[in-house]
This record gives C-alpha cells, sequence and structure tokens, in this order.
C-alpha cells in the first residue's frame, strides 16, 4: 500500500484572475494543501506553476500536463477555464552517492497516470457534491474547498492495484430471470412514483443496473463502494442482526427523522439529461441490495412520500436481492474451478466494465502485482494511441528482466491483460496461454483471434 | 531493483545456434562501447550538487599523451577570440536583468515575444531547440531569428533559476499531452527543446547533449567555461559563427538516424579483405608518425576503419560529430584542411589536431588524422597521398565505391532480399560491446538530403499520408520501444507488438538490441523463426558488416 499522504508533497488549486495585481497572489490560492505551509511557499509554488502554464501556452494550444524537476512531479488539470488542480508527488530519486553505496530507489513509486486520476477523480466528486467551482463567489469558495477537499484528501488511500490503474465498475453477471426480475422492479417503481428516478442497482459491490451517464456513474459507484457503503456495512454488523430482521430495508439518504431537511443534493447527469443537472439523491438498502434514486430539486419531498416509498421498495426490494445472493452463490462456485493461476484484467471502454481474477492477494500476499508491472499496465492503458498503438485489434506482450510477460490485447474498446511470471517461456507459449485464459475466464466476449 | 543479468538470448529463440559470441561481437572493440543511455541516467540522477562539480573536474587526455611523447605541454596559447572577449564592448548587458521580471507579471516584453513565437517563421515547429547562456542570453535557435527571442530566453533563463534557486531542485521537462520541454543546464550554457515528436525526455536530452558537445567541440569545455567566468553576459554567437550550421545539421542527423537513437556506430559494408588493405595501409604509412592519436576513415556518414593509438579509444558519441563536421562541411571536399578539433568525450579540454581530405576525387572516403602536434600538416598530408596510392593499388577504392553506391551484387545492400525473409520489412541490430549497428536499408545520405528539402520550410509537422514507410519512418516507429526497452523504472526486455498496421519486436539481450518490423498481424511462432534466420544470417556476414578488429598504430 502507498501512503498516499507521505507521497504528496502538496496539493493546490489557484485561479490567476482572483488577485490580478501584484501584491495579491494569496487570492489566487482557492486551497492549500497542507495548509500549514507557509504563505511565502505557497505564493512561490503557484507562481511557479503559472509561468510554467503561460510559457507552454506559447507552443502549444494543450493545457499544461505536468512539470518534472529532479525530486519532484507536479501534475495539473484546469477542469474549467482559469481553475487550475495540482497535484505535487516526490519522486523516488537516487543520486551517484547512493548508487554508489548500492541503494536503489525503492519500490513505492508513484505511477503518473493513477495520480491524475486522483486529481480528476476529486474534481468530479467535488463536481457531484459541491457543483462546478465557477458557481461560488469568491467570498464562499475558500471555505467551500477547504471542506470539501481536506477530508477527501486525507480519506483517499491508493492500494497499488490494477484497481487504481484502471478504473472501471465492476458489474455482477446475472442470469435472464433474475436480470428480469430487477428490471420489472424498477419499472414499477418509476410508474408509481413518477417523481423518482432510479439511477442504480448496487448488490454488494457490483452494479447490475445504471440510469446515468456512464463518467457520472463512475463517480458515483466509487463514492457508494469507496466510502458511502463501507461505512454502512460496519454500522449494520455493530447493530446486530435484529434490528435488521425487524424491517426491510432502510433509508441512507436521507437519514430517519428530519428526513425533509437532510436531502442531499447532487449536480449528476442522467442518461437522457443533455447536461448535469442538480437533484435530491435518495439510496435506500436492503440486505446487500443498495439502490439510488434521483428527485428533481424542484419537487418537495414529503416524509408521508418517503414512508410510502420505504413501504413500497422493502418488501420488493428484499425478496429481490434474496433471489440475487443465491445467483452469487452459484456463481462464485462457478468461478472458483475457473481459478486462474494468472493474473488478468479485462476492462471495456464502452460501459467501464471491469472484471480482475478473483483476488489471490488475500490468499498470498506475496502474489500481489509489482509496481512495475502495474506500471507497464498503466502505460499500456492510457498510452493506447502514441505507442502501443492496438487500434481496434492488436496486442502486446513485454517482458520485464525479472521474467514477467505482460500481455495486452484489444479488440474494439475492450481491453484484456494477463499477468504471468515465467522463467523459461517463449512468446508462442505466452500467447497460447494468454489465449486459453481468454477463452475460459472471458466466455462469450469477442477477442480477434492474433 | 533485481536484474538478472545471466540471461541468455535463447528465451524467446531456444533454438538459438550456441554461438560462443553473439553476431558482429568480438574480443576487442575499436570503439568504447559505453551505452550513452545509461550513462544518461546517471548524469539525469545527479543532484544539483554534483552537477556542478562534474563539470569542473576532468583531466586532460591530451596533455597526457603530449607528456607521454616527451614534448613540452605548452599552456594553451590564447586563441584569437579570447583576445576578442577582452577587448568586448559593454553594451550588450541591458536585454537579460529584468528577465526575472517578465516571467512574473505579464507586461509588454511578453507579448511582443509572443508575437514573435506566433510568426510563420517559429508556429507549427515539430522540434525547437533553444541554447542561451546561464545569463539569459540567446546563442542558437533552431528556427527563425534567435534576436528576437530574448524574451523568450529571460523566461527560460528565469524558470531555471527559480527552481534552482527558490526550490533547491533541477528542471527537467514540462508537458502537454501534445508538447515536451525539456531542459538540460550544462556548465554556462541553458539547453531546452519544445518537441511535439514521440520522442522520450531521455532521447531529448541526449539530443541537448550532442548539441552542447557540438558547441564544445567547436570550442572546448576550458575556453566554454573561462569565457562565462570571465563575463556572464558574453555574446557566444561571436565565437560560434559556422558552428550554427553544425548544430542545424547535426539536429537533422539525429532525428533521422538511428545511430543516435542506440549509441552505435554504423559501419560501411566491406568484404573483410578490402577493409583490412585498408587498415594495413594506413598503420603501415602512420606507424612511424609518433604524435597521431586517431586515423579514421569514413564515407557517407559510416565507419570504414580507425586506427588508434594504443590506450585511447573513441566513444561513439565522438564519431558522431566528426561524421557531423565532415557531412556538413563543404570545404573539405575541395582541399585538404587543417582544422582544431576538439573530442568532447574523449578530452574536453583541449583540440585535437585534424588533416582532413578526401581520398580522391573518384572515391567519397573521408580520411581523418587527428594529432596532439600543432604543425603536423605536412607530413600528415605526405601520409595521406601514400595511402591513397596504396588504396588505389590494391583495388580497396573500388570495393568502397561499391559499397557506397550500394552495388546491387552485395549481399548488404539489400539484405532483406538477400536473406529471404518477405515477412520482414525492416530490422535494426546493435551490437552492444562493439557498439556498432546495422540496418536493412541504410539511411543515405541522397535520402536525408530529400529529407531536408521536404522539410525546408523547417521541420513544420505535416499531417502526412503514409503509403510506403521510409527508413526514417521505421526508425521513428522504434523510438517508443526503445525507450521503453531502456526506461529506467521499467525496462523490458522484449516487447512485441502487433496490430492492423504492423508487428514490431523489440528485444535486448546482453549481447545486443534488435528492432524488427514484420507484416501486420503476424504469427509468433513465425516471427520467432524469422529472427532466427536473421541473427543467422548477420552472425555470417559479420566480418563484412561490422569491424571485427581493432588495430592500433
Amino acid at each position: 500500500m502507498i501512503d498516499v499522504k507521505a507521497k504528496i508533497s502538496s496539493f493546490f488549486i489557484f485561479n490567476s484572475s482572483f488577485g490580478p495585481r501584484e501584491g495579491e497572489e494569496l487570492q489566487r490560492i482557492l486551497y492549500f494543501y497542507p495548509s500549514q505551509t507557509s504563505a511565502d511557499s505557497q505564493k512561490m509554488q503557484v507562481g511557479l506553476c503559472e509561468a510554467v502554464i503561460k510559457f507552454m501556452s506559447t507552443f502549444s494550444q494543450k493545457p499544461c500536463e505536468a512539470l518534472r524537476t529532479q525530486t519532484k512531479k507536479y501534475i495539473f488539470y484546469q477542469p474549467e477555464k482559469g481553475y487550475w488542480m495540482v497535484l505535487v508527488v516526490r519522486i523516488p530519486y537516487t543520486t551517484k552517492a547512493m548508487s554508489a553505496i548500492g541503494e536503489s530507489k525503492g519500490t513505492d513509486f508513484v505511477i503518473p497516470s493513477v495520480m491524475f486520476d486522483l486529481l480528476k477523480s476529486s474534481y468530479k466528486m467535488f463536481r457531484m457534491f459541491r457543483g462546478l467551482f465557477k458557481n461560488f463567489s469568491i467570498e464562499e469558495i475558500y471555505s467551500v474547498c477547504d471542506q470539501f477537499f481536506t477530508p477527501y484528501i486525507l480519506s483517499r488511500n491508493i492500494s497499488n492495484d490494477v484497481a487504481d490503474v484502471i478504473q472501471g465498475i465492476n458489474y455482477l453477471p446475472l442470469d435472464k430471470n433474475s436480470f428480469f426480475k430487477v428490471l420489472c422492479f424498477i419499472d414499477l417503481l418509476e410508474l408509481n412514483y413518477p417523481q423518482f428516478k432510479c439511477i442504480s442497482f448496487i448488490y454488494n459491490e457490483q452494479l447490475i443496473w445504471n440510469g446515468l451517464d456512464t463518467d457520472d456513474m463512475l463517480t458515483l459507484y466509487q463514492y457508494l463502494v469507496q466510502s458511502l457503503l463501507p461505512k454502512e456495512v460496519e454500522k449494520e454488523i455493530h447493530g446486530g442482526a435484529v434490528a435488521a430482521a425487524q424491517r426491510h430495508g432502510r433509508f441512507i439518504y436521507p437519514p430517519e427523522g428530519n428526513q425533509e431537511e437532510k436531502l442531499m443534493k447532487v449536480y449528476l447527469k442522467r442518461e437522457e439529461d443533455s447536461e448535469a443537472k442538480q437533484y435530491y439523491l435518495v439510496v435506500y438498502r436492503t440486505m446487500s441490495a443498495t439502490i439510488c434514486l434521483t428527485v428533481d430539486v424542484n419537487v418537495e419531498v414529503q416524509p408521508e412520500m418517503l414512508r410510502s416509498l420505504d413501504a413500497f421498495i422493502g418488501p420488493q426490494l428484499s425478496t429481490i436481492a434474496s433471489t440475487i445472493g443465491e445467483q452469487c452463490t452459484i456463481h462464485a462456485l462457478q468461478t472458483a474451478q475457473l481459478l486462474s493461476e494468472h493474473k488478468f484484467v479485462y476492462f471495456n471502454r464502452l460501459n467501464l466494465a471491469f472484471k480482475t481474477s478473483p483476488s489471490v492477494t488475500k490468499l498470498h500476499p506475496s502474489t500481489a502485482v509489482k509496481p512495475e508491472v502495474l506500471s507497464i499496465i498503466a502505460d499500456i492503458h492510457t498510452d493506447k494511441k502514441r505507442y502501443v498503438h492496438l487500434g481496434n485489434y492488436g496486442e502486446i506482450i513485454i517482458k520485464t528482466p525479472d521474467e514477467y510477460w505482460i500481455t495486452g490485447k484489444s479488440s474494439n474498446d475492450r481491453e484484456f491483460y494477463v499477468i504471468i511470471q515465467e522463467k523459461n517461456a517463449n512468446l508462442k507459449e505466452i500467447a497460447d496461454e494468454v489465449r486459453r485464459i481468454c477463452e475460459t475466464q472471458m466466455k462469450g466476449i469477442f477477442f480477434y483471434p492474433m | 531493483m533485481a536484474s538478472t543479468s545471466k540471461d541468455v538470448p535463447a528465451v524467446v529463440i531456444q533454438d538459438n545456434p550456441p554461438d560462443d559470441l553473439e553476431p558482429g561481437a568480438c574480443h576487442d572493440s575499436i570503439l568504447n562501447p559505453t551505452d550513452s543511455f545509461e550513462e544518461f541516467a546517471s548524469e539525469m540522477s545527479s543532484s544539483l550538487q554534483e552537477r556542478n562539480i562534474s563539470l569542473a573536474t576532468k583531466s586532460s587526455t591530451i596533455s597526457e599523451i603530449q607528456s607521454e611523447i616527451g614534448e613540452n605541454s605548452a599552456p594553451m596559447k590564447p586563441t584569437k577570440s579570447s583576445d576578442d572577449l577582452q577587448t568586448k564592448d559593454e553594451s550588450i548587458s541591458a536585454s537579460t536583468s529584468n528577465s526575472n521580471l517578465t516571467e512574473q507579471n505579464g507586461d509588454d516584453t511578453d507579448t511582443e515575444k509572443d508575437d514573435y513565437l506566433q510568426s510563420p517563421e517559429l508556429v507549427n515547429k515539430e522540434k525547437h531547440v533553444f541554447i542561451l547562456s546561464s545569463a539569459g542570453k540567446p546563442i542558437y535557435s533552431r528556427y527563425g531569428n534567435e534576436d528576437k527571442l530574448a524574451g523568450l530566453c529571460g523566461v527560460i533563463q528565469a524558470l531555471v533559476s527559480v527552481v534552482e534557486e527558490q526550490n533547491q531542485d533541477i528542471l527537467r521537462s514540462i508537458s502537454t499531452n501534445d508538447c515536451k520541454a525539456v531542459f538540460l543546464v550544462k556548465g554556462p550554457l541553458i539547453l531546452v527543446a519544445v518537441s511535439k515528436s514521440d520522442e522520450s525526455e531521455t532521447q531529448l536530452v541526449l539530443q541537448l547533449t550532442y548539441a552542447f558537445n557540438q558547441i564544445v567541440s567547436v570550442l572546448t569545455l576550458t575556453q566554454l567555461n573561462r569565457i562565462f567566468e570571465q563575463r556572464r553576459n558574453y555574446d557566444l554567437r561571436r565565437l560560434l559563427s559556422g558552428a550554427e550550421r553544425l548544430i542545424d545539421h547535426l539536429l537533422i542527423f539525429m532525428e533521422k538516424d538511428p545511430a543516435f537513437l542506440l549509441g552505435a556506430v554504423r559501419c560501411l559494408p566491406l568484404p573483410e579483405k578490402a577493409r583490412e588493405n585498408i587498415t594495413n595501409a594506413i598503420q603501415t604509412t602512420c606507424n612511424k608518425i609518433r604524435d597521431l592519436v586517431f586515423a579514421i576513415m569514413l564515407a557517407g556518414n559510416q565507419l570504414i576503419t580507425l586506427v588508434r593509438m594504443k590506450k585511447y579509444t573513441l566513444h561513439p558519441s565522438d564519431i558522431h560529430l566528426l561524421f557531423n563536421l565532415v557531412r556538413s562541411s563543404e570545404s573539405f571536399k575541395t582541399a585538404e584542411s587543417w582544422t582544431p578539433i576538439c573530442l568532447p568525450k574523449f578530452d574536453s579540454t583541449g583540440f585535437l589536431h585534424g588533416h582532413v581530405s578526401y581520398i580522391s576525387e573518384d572515391c567519397q572516403a573521408c580520411l581523418l588524422l587527428l594529432t596532439v602536434q600543432r604543425d603536423a600538416f605536412f607530413p600528415l598530408s605526405q601520409a595521406k597521398h601514400t595511402i591513397a596510392d596504396k588504396l588505389r593499388r590494391s583495388n580497396c577504392l573500388v570495393a568502397i565505391n561499391d559499397a557506397l553506391n550500394r552495388n546491387e551484387e552485395l549481399p548488404t545492400t539489400n539484405p532483406l532480399k538477400h536473406i529471404g525473409i518477405p515477412e520482414i520489412r525492416h530490422f535494426m541490430y546493435k551490437c552492444k560491446s562493439t557498439a556498432q549497428l546495422f540496418t536493412s536499408d541504410p539511411i543515405s545520405l541522397d535520402k536525408l538530403q530529400d529529407y531536408r528539402l521536404r522539410h525546408k520550410e523547417g521541420g513544420d509537422i505535416m499531417e502526412k499520408k503514409v503509403e510506403k514507410l521510409s527508413d526514417i519512418d521505421y526508425v521513428r516507429n522504434y523510438r517508443k520501444f526503445c525507450s521503453s526497452i531502456h526506461c529506467t523504472s521499467t525496462p523490458a526486455k522484449l516487447i512485441f507488438r502487433s496490430n492492423s498496421c504492423d508487428t514490431i519486436l523489440a528485444w535486448v539481450t546482453n549481447g545486443f538490441e534488435l528492432y524488427v518490423t514484420f507484416d501486420p498481424l503476424m504469427e509468433k511462432d513465425q516471427a520467432i523463426k524469422a529472427v532466427d534466420r536473421l541473427l543467422k544470417w548477420i552472425k555470417k556476414e559479420e566480418q563484412r558488416i561490422f569491424i571485427m578488429h581493432a588495430p592500433t598504430f
């Protein structure tokens, strides 16, 4: 596990137009982490970034992405015009003196694309819960940023796993009948309560139904799976089974009591929307199933309305949840037979579907993927166009000095990666093994034969 | 990091013949095969303090040779140019003093500079290279007029010094999605490349280092340092007139020729006997001339032979500078020349003196005789004529001309046809222990000329339709492979990439580096077989393709 806090040297957000004159530099800085950094040092870092952005703008139309110095990497992201988010990461490096005594850099280096994704998802989370930067007045923005980003940064963990390199959504495969039940339930719900729209159906940590723009879905999914649901599961365990047995299910948002005041506003783009709109978010959970509903902010949500909704959803959802639960047990048995000794990852760019080999890491911690290998996968995944250039169909096999073979396949928008550690293999054997894994694990998904 | 250095090539090709040495390897290398990438990795990871020290301390190989020969090594006479320095007018210091300000606030100088950078001379270039003094004074710009770039140079200087002074750090690079700016501070100079090509940061820094070495080759590092010690604001362009052209050529040369990518030297393929005769002719003629350090014969950016003083070797990057010098100087064709040359890797503190001439009217091979003697023109001229006569008598000139004109009958002229592997479109091979390379289709001089014509408007980025790839395009495609193979944090030993355009295999072992382009969607076992045959062929022809001996005087 990478300790993000130790790696992040600083994280700041600035907008140069907030303090255009000399002497007003501090006003440009909307947020600065760590907050105890001296004002001079803050000004200096932001000033350097401003200069660098300006310098590059004379050569390229594209926004500045990164600045690298001997010891640090600055990663830039401009989500809205004039608003720059910068993440500064320490990079391990060896000086000649250090390498002379045989000390080499640790294996804990941070993959650039992961850091960029961290920056981007922090903004998307901000946008979902707070809205656009530009909607805030100068008076508000400093405190809004502080309240949002400080807890966010402190809560993030980068576990050095494939899931951090390729950010996707875990879908739950269901048989036709069960899936049909889910669909019927959602249709019935929306028909009976036309103000509500179901935007997601999640079982455990796996998605079954999505009514959002895929990009927003990823953000909502990450919020649910990484932050909200773990807390709720914790509560359920401590609350004991009694409370759960008494009732069919419960609202997570808005929580019990004072419900109309505690409604949470979010900015989301539903499938049918052309742009993000503000909605109230309602989250309901029973057994292991969680559904998210949106309501237009102009609708007045009455407590009676929620009570009636609870009475409608509760029994139905728990029936469906137990059906799915049975399905999952059967499915788990089937996959156990297919257990692959090699790590693989599947990703579909169109629906962000992400599947990886059953986590062997829990059983054998030593089999965790090495950061070097992850970094190579990140390169293939992100640098698709320029280097690997697999296009609609292609394949790349890379062998590292420590006998790891990393294979990446692409078919239209689908990607498949396999990591094999094998000392005396040749290209052909690796390719055959990858084909075999692809056929058994990804049954029914088309890959061009290579 | 764990590296398994005991790796055998047979990992991929298990039926590889158990030869003692990989193709092209010999026990005695004429070149110093230091891997420039590895050298580079260490250079790039040096801290601020280490960097300052490393440039200051270097002993002089030239004076070592002079003292060995028993000659009083007279202190280097102040050259004409440094006299010039003493009488320099003081008026040129104005432009840099306000450079720090331009960075802080966008004022008028900034907008002026922006306008010029957007002018047709400069906009939309694939790769800019700027060289300036650490005081921010422009020295060289690949495109446009560096005089008008004073504003930009001020900004660059300010960026570099802010990072160094306020953060105690070194500025390396800035990037956008489509563009990279790479910074290199070397002694009193700041070199910057702003590139939209797909070269890696390391590859760009390597090119900047070459550009720096080109300047050192004209001035020597000692002189360069002294000039700026005496006057920080000195306008170096006064001393570099003529060198701009060398840098221009060098930049084009580096973008095209894989020799730079691989840190290796290309040899002119010659029958073993012919090369032996040439080497003998040089050895027998020159073994009495005791100050002679190197005798180098080259033609069309390819090395024919190199005879050297015992104990001293040349680094490929020094040879590249010599290639560039010969190729860029038309005047060598018309007359025998006597020219001071500093070879930065060999000895950056002083000049060697070179007798440079073409062998004859009817043979485009160029002979360089490098000595530590300042006044050896006549004995060397004499030696050159003797050598030329011997070569003519032993029919070596014909052999050289055949190779240069790419005579159809030679196996090396069209190797792919000769080996008979139709599914290979292009390959490039480097023997690591001798730092020599061979490609299926040598980039010939006229092709470089074509390239220059195509880029006459000055390296503009063009959306081009690819009909048939030229060898230059193949090499461009290898760049990314080369940089991931040599990546310091996540190196690779083998990359096999297949898509709808082509299949590329990049493979590095302890002994060689190989890059092959096949037809698209190539089967792996077929690729393995093809590579196997290719390696056998190279082994068979190694005496012709490579220089397998390291002759000395």
